[in-house]
């Protein structure tokens, strides 16, 4: 099978696939699990395939041209493909640990549907060699995170799903006229041809700020970051997957491909994107430290550390890139962890309040340390995964001299140490409050995944920054 | 063979109407039905309609002189459709057969002048046949002979009345300009005589008659009333295609023939379009009715389909027409959905329902597909077209409208997800426990409608290729 395909089943078999889920669950509930399950690893693996092609630098392009200048383009590098292993990657240990979590509520056959549709929308914005098609996708996986935010029917949930909707959906249309003043610029949509043709001279920054407004309201970054925290109503999986891995990485996913990979901005947005990011990360770290509710504590420190990603992202230096885009792996791993503890505290003691919790570590050893090496490698502390991008990023910031913003972001970084230990120590030391069991071996199984993830990202980093360097090489950034 | 289109519905009635009338009642829906069938078939598949030119020797007969393009062949296909919908509505609200005999007998006579109105290439057999529909429409309105009904036909009656007059005024002064009422020599005679004060005067006074025909703001106030209090069956007729025949597509075709795009035409356009987007999302946001709210968004939409038009461009153009299109299919499919709503609850005050989705699984589903579309939210049909209108206002450098339009797509949203919300998605309340699906004639269109809606924005491409770039030969033609 030639690469082009394969490129083109990636994203063809979750978007088919989720469309079968709801008739077999008619059938039999384990094989639209397995299924499910099965859709989704099928990326992944397909995904995986892609590595050498895209390790050798090779760029897979499928595209077919459609009428008024429109085309269908699915271009495959290694952004894109290292970006669909880290997306299916942790979809596929978020599906395992739904079969456990969700399997006493009603509606199943939307919940699959929706993750698994969101999946492959997600994985057809990362292939998406055109803005239109970029759009569409993009939009795709607003309507699934619509949809299960309000999974449990609550009016209350409901409106806040109507929230985040509106908020992105907000963005996305202010996004969507920043595109169509680059088709202007550019005269395409393409992302090879407005390379091309604006190899010389930066984007208009009317535009700029457009596209930016449609980035951070998906990735949650202040102004537009509310409807994160408000969207924990949804199920614990959900989250996960919202949060940490997969949704809020869409924006920083954009940003990279458009402003790093495609096209140039004027000098002063790198210092002005990452003075956003850093107000962004000390206000959320803030709120993360005085908040009570677990699934808001979290949430809060993932519109924090996405400020950390728009910093390593924007600040314009080589090894900044690296670092922002390992983070995204490790942050991504490490906050589904964190999520999916979440999910199980909140489904065995029946609150989500810490402040009533305590001592479950006595009970719920494998989900404690779980929990303890995802929390540490998003504090960055060594060998953790998350350390070495977090260097990374402050390695790369001071070598281009952005001294102010990175002494800043220190002492985000130094909050997110305070409220993650405050986190721990609430839940998980001293006496025990409510008695509480471990979960299903599937759900526990699933969070001690990514809590050895976070561990063995670290010791082998060699593997994943390699990979990256070889993307930020192709970006033309290094 | 398009002067069928005609002849069959109006021959159709006078079978209806001929002695045996207890036959007639049994088999008049199904004759109307296969008259609407054989018209969606003619537009789809041109060539297997052969035998349809033996007619049309019957059509020399009678005179008749019409000029399909493409635009006509959409919005036949739209009619055909929404009748067919809307047929199917009736049978399944109404067991009577005296009414379903009744409502038959008047839709064909709305089919015939519809028909009429999207192929005739003059300007007084335009008049003649928007009249057959306007006056089809009044009756079908007081259908059920409500209080309510009556006042919502009447309101109809006196803004059409008053329309009426003024396009009969501008038409006689046309003909005084021209001597005579072709669209082709109307228009060659306006670009002579350009700029004398009553030819400004004349098509002013035109293009009022259709924006109230049409229901855009100012000239509004009929819509809500008129689609709220009609039946089922009508309100999707008359936001399907009625309102979109007499209003947008005299619109469209008058200034696309006759008056061509001058700026003070143009800037006319996009204010009338971008206060009726505002205005009518506006409005739709703090209503209660099912069907009131739809019927301020339909304002809305309309306000999409004419700021497109006012872009005078080729892509602006197409872009009206697919959202025309898509406006027919998305706004009946949600009339259907309210429909079967009322029909099951017996209620459309959003307040008094909740978490229907659960009981009426199909209804919920189409209803969000129609939202979305709607709404301009991608994959769907409705994305396309706004698409295309918004790049076409951007590239033509009407940015301010440009914004206008995308950012009320915000407020479309709103206000269907808060429709959503209260009736569909959420929890069930315990008086709505025994609520079932709606019927198979509520239903089975609902499918149709909403099967049309994915496959056009999935298989845009191959759509836009045999429908669009005719399009763009039309301007100017």
């Amino acid at each position: 099978m030639s690469y082009e395909y394969i490129v083109f089943s990636i994203v063809l078999i979750p978007i088919v696939g989720a469309f079968i889920l709801p008739i077999i669950g008619r059938i039999s509930h384990r094989l639209r699990n397995l299924l499910a399950l099965g859709f989704v690893a099928a990326s992944f693996m397909l995904s995986l395939y892609l590595i050498p092609p895209a390790l050798a630098g090779k760029v897979i392009t499928l595209a077919r041209q459609f009428p008024l200048g429109l085309n269908f383009v699915l271009t495959a590098d290694s952004l894109a493909v290292f970006m669909a292993c880290v997306s299916s990657l942790l979809s596929a240990i978020i599906i395992l640990y739904s079969f456990g979590y969700i399997s006493h509520y009603e509606n199943q056959n939307e919940y699959y549907f929706m993750v698994v549709l969101f999946l492959g929308a997600m994985m057809g914005l990362v292939f998406s060699g055109n803005l239109i098609l970029l759009y569409v996708f993009w939009e795709i996986t607003a309507i699934t995170s619509w949809r299960l935010i309000g999974f449990f029917r609550e009016k209350s949930y409901v409106l806040k799903a109507d929230k985040a909707f509106l908020v992105t959906v907000f963005g996305a249309l202010a996004m969507l006229i920043g595109f169509i003043s680059i088709y202007q610029q550019a005269g395409s949509f393409d992302l090879a041809v407005i390379k091309e043709s604006l190899k010389t001279n930066p984007v208009a920054n009317f535009a700029v700020v457009l596209i930016l407004f449609g980035i951070f309201s998906k990735s949650a970054t202040l102004p537009f970051h509310t409807w994160l925290p408000d969207a924990g109503v949804a199920p614990s999986p959900v989250t996960a997957l919202l949060h940490a891995a997969i949704l809020v990485k869409i924006g920083l996913y954009v940003f990279a491909r458009l402003f790093l990979a495609s096209f140039t901005f004027a000098e002063f947005w790198h210092v002005v994107v990452p003075l956003v990011a850093v107000i962004s990360a000390i206000v959320s770290a803030g709120a993360a430290l005085i908040e009570t509710d677990l699934k808001r504590i979290i949430a809060y420190s993932t519109v924090s550390q996405i400020g950390f990603i728009f910093f390593g992202l924007a600040i314009g230096n080589g090894l900044a890139i690296v670092g922002g885009l390992l983070y995204i792996l490790m942050h991504g791993i490490a906050k589904a962890g964190l999520f999916l503890c979440a999910g199980i505290i909140e489904q065995n003691t029946k609150t989500k309040d810490i402040t009533k919790l305590g001592g479950l570590i006595t009970t719920m050893p494998i989900t404690a340390v779980s929990f303890l090496f995802c929390a540490f490698s998003v504090m960055g502390i060594p060998p953790f995964g998350g350390f070495f991008s977090k260097y990374m990023v402050f390695a790369g910031a001071v070598n281009s001299g952005h001294l102010v913003i990175t002494a800043l972001f220190l002492v985000a970084a130094f909050m997110t140490i305070l409220y993650l230990f405050r986190l721990f120590n609430l839940i998980f030391l001293g006496a025990a409050r409510i008695p509480a069991k471990e979960a299903s071996p599937i759900m526990v199984l699933s969070v001690a995944i990514l809590g050895a993830l976070s561990l063995v990202g670290g010791i082998l980093i060699w593997y994943p920054s390699k990979f990256v360097q070889v993307v930020v090489t192709q970006m033309g950034r290094m | 063979m398009y002067s069928s289109l005609i002849l069959l519905p109006f021959f159709g009635v006078i079978v209806l109407n001929l002695p045996f009338r207890a036959l007639m009642k049994k088999c008049a829906f199904w004759l109307c039905l296969s008259i609407v069938l054989f018209q969606i078939c003619l537009i789809l598949f041109p060539q297997i309609c052969c035998f349809s030119d033996k007619l049309d020797a019957l059509g020399s007969f009678f005179k008749f002189d019409f000029a399909v393009d493409s635009l006509s062949r959409v919005m036949l296909f739209c009619i055909g459709i929404v009748l067919f919908t809307a047929l199917f509505v009736q049978r399944n609200n109404c067991e009577d057969e005296d009414k379903i005999f009744n409502f038959a007998n008047v839709s064909l006579l709305i089919l015939c002048g519809m028909n009429g109105v999207v192929m005739v290439k003059d300007i007084f057999s335009l008049y003649v046949f928007l009249e057959i529909t306007a006056v089809s429409s009044f009756i079908l309105i007081a259908f059920n002979k409500e209080s309510v009904a009556f006042e919502g036909a009447f309101k109809y009656i006196i803004l059409s009345a008053v329309a009426t007059v003024l396009m009969l005024a501008a038409i006689a002064l046309f003909l005084v300009i021209s001597g005579d009422t072709g669209f082709s020599a109307i228009s060659s005679a306006l670009k002579v005589s350009q700029g004398r004060f009553f030819i400004g005067f004349a098509v002013g006074i035109f293009l009022c008659a259709c924006f109230i025909k049409s229901g855009l703001v100012p000239f509004h106030g009929w819509v809500p009333d008129a689609y709220s209090s009609a039946p089922a069956s009508v309100s999707v007729l008359l936001a399907g295609v009625v309102t979109k025949t007499v209003g947008i597509y005299t619109l469209i075709r008058i200034v696309n023939s006759i008056f061509g795009f001058g700026d003070p035409i143009k800037h006319l356009l996009l204010a009338v379009g971008a206060i009726s987007i505002v205005v009518g999302a506006l409005a739709a946001l703090g209503q209660k009715d099912i069907k009131r709210m739809l019927a301020y968004s339909s304002i809305s939409q309309v306000g999409y389909i004419v700021i497109g038009l006012g872009t005078g461009t080729a892509l602006g153009l197409t872009g009206a027409i697919f959202h025309l299109f898509n406006h027919s299919i998305f706004k009946s499919l949600l009339f259907v959905n309210s429909a079967a709503v009322e029909s099951e609850t017996g209620t459309r005050d959003m307040d008094k329902l909740s978490g229907l989705a659960k009981k009426m699984p199909l209804t919920g589903i189409t209803s969000i597909l129609g939202s979305l579309s709607c709404a301009g939210i991608p994959p769907l049909a409705g994305f396309w077209s706004k698409l295309i209108i918004i790049i076409a206002l951007w590239v033509s450098g009407f940015r301010g409208y440009a914004i206008i339009a995308v950012l009320a797509s915000v407020l479309t949203l709103a206000y269907f997800l808060s429709w959503q919300r209260s009736v569909f998605f959420g929890i069930l309340k315990e008086d709505l426990a025994n609520v079932k699906e709606a019927g198979f004639g509520l239903v089975f269109p609902a499918l149709i409608l909403a099967v049309i809606i994915v496959g056009v924005g999935i298989f845009f491409p191959l759509f836009i290729n045999s429908f669009a770039l005719p399009i763009e030969n039309i301007l100017g033609g």
